[in-house]
C-alpha cells in the first residue's frame, strides 16, 4: 500500500477510536478523565514537538507555558468571574505573553544553551506562582468552580463526557493546523533550520523570525493545553509549572516520536496509561517509567512512531510519500 | 548591619557548594557534551551512603571519604552502561536520559531509605560555634568552607599541573586529535566523569549535614548549579566558581532584604548577565552555540 494512503487510513482509525473512547474506556476500567488527560498532555507534548521535533530546538520549559495557561483560567475565573470561552482565551493569552517574554532571551540561542535557558526561565514562572500566595494560593494552589458556557443566551454546564468531546475537538483542530503547518513553506523552513540553520540564513531567510513564530505556536499549544487541563480538574498548582513536568512533556514527545504528527499523542497515551496501570501495581512506578524512558532514549532515539515510519520508509525503498522529517540529531554548533 | 556579615558568609558557603556541583557538571559537559540532570542524584546518593556508613559504625571522617568514592563507582557504572552509547549524539539525548535516571534514582532512594528524611548530623567535634572576632560562626560551616576550598584548589592543581589535566583540556578542544595522538579517549571520558561525580559526592556528604537528607534533597542544588554554569559561561571552570560565589551572595542578600524573591533572584541575575554578555562571564564563544 502507498505510504501516504496508509498514513491517512491509520489517522482515520485513530480519530474513530478517540471519538468512541467514552464508550470503550469503561470496559477497561478507565475513567473518561484519564482519556481527557491523554488528549490534553498530547497537546502539551505537541508544543515540544514543534520546537524540538521540527525546529530542532529543545524546549525544556514547556510546563511553564502549560502552567501559565492553567493559571490564566483559574485567575480569570476567580478574580474576573470569566465564562468558559473567555477564561480559556485568557489562559492562551497569558501563555503567549510568557512566551514573548522568554523569547527575548532565547532567540539568539541555539542548541543546548536554548534548552538550559528554557528550563531556567520556566523556573522563574514556577517560583512566582509559588511565592505569590495572595494571588495564586502559593503551594496550596487554586480551586475554582467550572465556568458555564454561554451560547445564544443559553447557559450550558459541561460535564466530563461533553468536556472530553470539546477537548478532543480542539485537539483535532490543533493537530490539523499542525499537520497543515508541516506541509507549508513555513513548516519546511523550520525543518530546514533543524537540519542546517546556516544554510537557511544564507538563502536570505531570517531564521530568528521563524524560530519566534514557532515558539509562539508552541506557547499557544502549551497554553491551550494548560487551560483545558485546569478546566478539567478545576485546580491549579505551582508544580504544574515545574521543570519535572516539562520533562514529562518532553518524555511524551520523544517516546511517541518527535518529528512526527501523531507522535505526541502516542507518547501521552503510553505515559498516562502506563502511570495509571503501574501506579496500581507498585508505588515505585516512576522507576519503571524512568527505565522505559532510558531504554527509549538509548534504543529508539526517533521514538516509537518515528522508528515505525522510518522502517516503513526503508521497506518502501527509501521513498517517502508521507513527508516525515528525519529525527536526525541537530547540530550543537549552530 | 549586624545581620549582613553572617548572611554574606552563609552566601559564600552556599555559593561554594553551588560552585563545586557546577564544576562537576561543567567538567562532564565540556568534554563529552553530556548534560547530567542526574548530577544531584549522585549528590543525594553520597549523602545516603555516608548516613548508612555512620549507621554501620564507621567514623564520620571515614564516611566523608568513603561515601564519595562509592558514589564514583556507581557513577562510572552508569557512565559505561547508559551514557556512553550517547557520546557523539545531540546533547539533548543525554539530558533526557539523565532525566530518566534522576526519576529512577529518586524512587530508589525512597525504596531503600524511606520517603521521609533521615537525620544526619555532623560529629560533636564539629558542633557549636567559634568566635571569629567580629561574629560567632558555626564550626560546621567553617569546616565546610575549608573542605570546599581544598577541593577546588586540588582540582585546579590537578587540571593545570598534571599530564592528565593537559590531555583533558586538549580533548575538550579536539578529542579526535587527542585520540589520534594515542590517548585512550574512552578512558579519559570515564575518569573525567568520575571526577565530576566525586565533586558531587563530597558536596553531598557535606550538604547532608547542612541542608538535611531526603530523597529529593539534592534537587535543590541542581538548578543553582546549572545557573552557575550558564552565568559563568560554558566551557570555563573559573566561570563556574565565579558564578557559584556570585549566586550564593545574591541569594543571601535577597533572603535578607527581599525574602519573597530569594529563589527567583538567581534567575533574574542570569537574565541580567545574559542580556549584557550572551555567552556568560567567562564563556568561550562558539562552544555549545
Amino acid at each position: 500500500m502507498n505510504l501516504k494512503r496508509l498514513g491517512y487510513l491509520s489517522s482515520a482509525v485513530v480519530i474513530v477510536i478517540m471519538l468512541l473512547a467514552p464508550q470503550i474506556s469503561p470496559h477497561f476500567g478507565l475513567d473518561i478523565s484519564i482519556i481527557s488527560e491523554v488528549v490534553v498532555f498530547a497537546m502539551a507534548a505537541m508544543s515540544v514537538n514543534v520546537m524540538f521535533g521540527y525546529t530542532g530546538l529543545p524546549l525544556f520549559g514547556s510546563a511553564a507555558l502549560f502552567g501559565l495557561g492553567a493559571y490564566g483560567v483559574s485567575l480569570s475565573i476567580t478574580f474576573l468571574h470569566a465564562g468558559f470561552v473567555v477564561s480559556i482565551l485568557f489562559g492562551v493569552v497569558l501563555a503567549l505573553l510568557g512566551t514573548l517574554l522568554i523569547s527575548w532571551f532565547l532567540l539568539r540561542r541555539r542548541g543546548i544553551y536554548f534548552g538550559l535557558l528554557t528550563i531556567a526561565f520556566g523556573q522563574i514562572f514556577y517560583f512566582v506562582a509559588y511565592r505569590m500566595r495572595d494571588v495564586t494560593g502559593g503551594e496550596d494552589g487554586m480551586t475554582f468552580q467550572r465556568p458555564v458556557f454561554h451560547l445564544a443566551g443559553m447557559n450550558f454546564a459541561f460535564h466530563e463526557t461533553a468536556l472530553y468531546y470539546l477537548t478532543l475537538g480542539i485537539f483535532l483542530l490543533t493537530l490539523l493546523a499542525f499537520w497543515y503547518l508541516t506541509k507549508s513553506p513555513f513548516g519546511h523552513t523550520l525543518i530546514a533550520i533543524k537540519q542546517n540553520e546556516v544554510r537557511v540564513r544564507h538563502l536570505g531567510l531570517n531564521s530568528d523570525s521563524f524560530v519566534l513564530v514557532a515558539l509562539l505556536v508552541a506557547g499557544a499549544y502549551a497554553g491551550l493545553a494548560g487551560a483545558l487541563y485546569a478546566i478539567s480538574i478545576l485546580f491549579t498548582f505551582p508544580l504544574e509549572l515545574d521543570w519535572h513536568q516539562s520533562g514529562d512533556f518532553f518524555l511524551m514527545a520523544v517516546l511517541g516520536g518527535a518529528g512526527t504528527v501523531w507522535g505526541p499523542l502516542l507518547g501521552a497515551l503510553i505515559y498516562v496509561l502506563g502511570k495509571e496501570i503501574l501506579s496500581t501495581i507498585t508505588p515505585a512506578w516512576e522507576i519503571f517509567l524512568g527505565g522505559i524512558f532510558i531504554a527509549c532514549v538509548i534504543g529508539f532515539p526517533r521514538g516509537i512512531l518515528g522508528t515505525v515510519i522510518a522502517a516503513l520508509v526503508a521497506r518502501n525503498g527509501g521513498v517517502k510519500h508521507e513527508e516525515a522529517p528525519e529525527a536526525e540529531p541537530a547540530s550543537i554548533s549552530a | 548591619m549586624d545581620q549582613l556579615l553572617p548572611s554574606v558568609f552563609n552566601g559564600l558557603i552556599l555559593g561554594a557548594f553551588y560552585a563545586v556541583v557546577a564544576l562537576g557538571l561543567s567538567l562532564i559537559m565540556n568534554l563529552t557534551g553530556t548534560i547530567n540532570l542526574a548530577h544531584t542524584s549522585f549528590l543525594t546518593l553520597a549523602g545516603y551512603l555516608a548516613f548508612s556508613l555512620v549507621l554501620a559504625g564507621s567514623p564520620y571522617w571515614l564516611a566523608l571519604i568513603l561515601a564519595p568514592l562509592l558514589t564514583v563507582v556507581v557513577g562510572i557504572i552508569a557512565e559505561r552502561t547508559l551514557i556512553r552509547p550517547l557520546y557523539g549524539r545531540d546533547p539533548i539525548y543525554s539530558l533526557l536520559l539523565t532525566f530518566g535516571l534522576a526519576l529512577v534514582a529518586e524512587e530508589a532512594f525512597r525504596l531503600i531509605w524511606g520517603a521521609n528524611g533521615v537525620p544526619f548530623t555532623p560529629p560533636p567535634s564539629l558542633a557549636g560555634t567559634v568566635q571569629l572576632g567580629f561574629m560567632a560562626y558555626p564550626v560546621y560551616r567553617l569546616f565546610i568552607a575549608l573542605v570546599l576550598i581544598i577541593v577546588i584548589a586540588a582540582l585546579t592543581l590537578f587540571l593545570r599541573g598534571t599530564q592528565f589535566g593537559l590531555r583533558l583540556r586538549a580533548a575538550v578542544l579536539d578529542s579526535e586529535m587527542i585520540a589520534a595522538l594515542g590517548t585512550n579517549t574512552q578512558l579519559l571520558y570515564m575518569i573525567n566523569f568520575g571526577i565530576g561525580i566525586l565533586l558531587a559526592g563530597v558536596a553531598g556528604v557535606l550538604s547532608a549535614g547542612l541542608l538535611g537528607l531526603n530523597p529529593t534533597s539534592g534537587n535543590a542544588l541542581l538548578m543553582p548549579a546549572f545557573i552557575c554554569v550558564i552565568i559563568g559561561g560554558m566551557g570555563s571552570l573559573l566561570g563556574s566558581i565565579a558564578g557559584g560565589i556570585l549566586i550564593g551572595v545574591v541569594i543571601a542578600l535577597t533572603t535578607l532584604y527581599i525574602p519573597a524573591a530569594s529563589e527567583v533572584s538567581m534567575y533574574i541575575l542570569m537574565a541580567v548577565v545574559l542580556s549584557i554578555r550572551p555567552r556568560g562571564l567567562f564563556g568561550e564563544e562558539g562552544l555549545f552555540g
